[in-house]
This record gives C-alpha cells, sequence and structure tokens, in this order.
C-alpha cells in the first residue's frame, strides 16, 4: 500500500532518524520517489537539522566562563573548607 | 536509571568531589558549563539570566555533594536543575504559560506550506551572522516545551530517554516534541529563505 504525503510527514523524523522498520521505510522511499514536495520537504528538513547542529553549538563568551568558574571555584573551596 | 558504566563513572566522580578535588571540579566545569549553558540561553535568550541558570546549577550540586544519591548521572542532574531553573524564569516573566496538556492534545502536525527547496540559499546568500540570527529568531519562535527538547535532542544529541529524564516527560513526548519542533523550524525558515531560491 502506498504511503501518503500526510502519513510521510508523521514518519518524516523517523524516516530522517533511520528508525523506520524495513517496510516502511521502502514505502517512504517510495513515495519520495514520485512526489516533488515530499522530497522538498525532507531535503529542507534535513537541511534544517544540518544547520542548527553545525550552528547551534554555541558556548559561554570567554570572559564570562572565566568569572563563572571563579565563582564556583570559590564555592567549592569553601565547602571543602566546611566539610574538610 | 542509568547503565552500569555511567553509574562507575558518576560514583567516581562524585568521591572525587566529595574529597574536595579541584580537578575533578575543573572536569566538571568543563564537561558541563556550556552545556548548561546552551539550553538556557536557548529557553531565555537572555546572557544575564543563563549565566544565573548555570552559575545557581553548579552552586545547587555544590551544597547537594554530600547528599547526592547517584539516581542520576551528574550530567542528567545538573541539565534537569538548569532546565526547571530557567522555566522558573520564564514563569517570573510571564506567569501563565500555556497547560503542557492542552499543547500535547493538539495532535496536528505543522503542515509544509512553503515547498520551494530553500536548501542552498544559507551557503550561496547569507554570511555567518545572519544565518546565525536567523536560526536564533527561528528557534525563539519555539513555544518553550519543544524549545528545551530540540537543543537537547538536536544540538546536545542527547538520547530520548535522557532527555524524557530532563525534561520530566515520557520518551514518546519527547519523541513527538522533537518531531513537531523539526517541522517547526524548518517551516520558519523555509518563510525567511524561499523568496531567495
Amino acid at each position: 500500500m502506498s504511503m501518503t504525503c500526510e502519513q510521510l510527514l508523521g514518519y518524516l523524523s523517523d524516516y530522517i532518524d533511520h528508525e523506520l522498520d524495513e517496510e516502511l521505510a521502502a514505502d517512504a522511499h517510495e513515495h519520495m520517489a514520485t512526489c516533488q514536495n515530499c522530497r522538498v520537504v525532507l531535503d529542507t528538513t534535513q537541511q534544517t537539522i544540518f544547520l542548527f547542529r553545525e550552528q547551534g553549538r554555541r558556548v559561554i563568551p570567554a570572559g564570562r566562563r572565566e568569572r563563572l568558574f571563579s565563582r564556583l571555584h570559590d564555592a567549592f573551596q569553601r565547602r571543602n573548607l566546611i566539610s574538610g | 536509571m542509568i547503565d552500569q558504566a555511567t553509574q562507575a563513572a558518576t560514583d567516581s566522580h562524585l568521591i572525587a568531589l566529595r574529597r574536595g578535588d579541584e580537578a575533578a571540579f575543573e572536569q566538571l566545569f568543563a564537561d558541563y558549563a556550556d552545556k548548561i549553558y546552551r539550553l538556557a540561553i536557548g529557553l531565555l535568550g537572555n546572557d544575564e539570566e543563563a549565566d544565573h541558570v548555570v552559575q545557581d546549577s553548579f552552586l545547587r550540586l555544590i551544597e547537594k555533594l554530600d547528599t547526592f544519591e547517584g539516581r542520576s548521572s551528574l550530567g542528567t542532574w545538573l541539565y534537569r536543575v538548569a532546565y526547571n531553573l530557567s522555566i522558573d524564569f520564564i514563569r517570573a516573566r510571564r506567569p501563565i504559560l500555556p497547560l503542557v496538556e492542552e499543547m500535547e492534545d493538539d495532535d496536528s502536525l505543522v503542515a509544509p506550506v512553503i515547498l520551494a527547496d530553500w536548501t542552498g540559499v544559507p551557503d550561496r546568500v547569507i554570511d555567518d551572522v545572519e544565518l546565525t540570527e536567523s536560526l536564533d529568531a527561528a528557534i525563539a519562535g519555539l513555544p518553550e516545551i519543544y524549545r528545551a527538547i530540540f537543543i537537547l535532542r538536536e544540538i546536545d544529541q542527547l538520547s530520548v530517554e535522557e532527555t524524557a529524564a530532563i525534561a520530566g516527560i515520557s520518551p514518546g513526548a519527547v519523541k513527538v516534541r522533537h518531531h513537531r519542533a523539526r517541522l517547526f523550524l524548518r517551516e520558519r525558515l523555509a518563510e525567511m529563505w524561499f523568496s531567495q531560491v
């Protein structure tokens, strides 16, 4: 039985993450071979994921990171004095 | 529940921290400060509040070192505290958050509206600064309950189970929210970029 666009949308993340069973994956693959719109949704969703994974890994800016560490390190040392 | 290897690592790290081992503390900060900052800044969009979340999460761990039971890993525990502190900040700003149950009842997916293929646009016409701003704007439009799940699952690439433990929801709900977040963000980026295809 061939998959509809709506069904494909529901399975899209599982398809991208390779979590669909073989039969459903084959149905999804078959659907996308003939449905240009779903192909575009797949490609642009994968590009969305790629962009966030590449660009989203922000870190604490260096100066603020040092100040935070210094305050927390002091608190850790105080705790050691009290429990030591 | 954590696996045996994680349990052993948690136990030995905890023993080192309890005896005041500074290298163990430095390692803990190096391993988790940026991660919980990423969750906090993603949820709050405010540097000062995000720094507070990082600071208070670690302070709470320092306070609880002697009573920490180790049922979860130190990392999961820190993430969970940071998540709850971030939600507290959001509630302080906006006391009436939509009920999670109401949002979960709506099982419709974000149906794709814009079907232009913009995959080449970021490389072709957008510089890094503009790209970062676009991604920040897109993620800021996500409801908080989806935003946290997206950050944990997609950006930090935590497992479904660990994400569920941090957010206090079922693994099934994590999968649903993650899927919806992806579709929502795809649509927002398509709105921004389709005219440049």
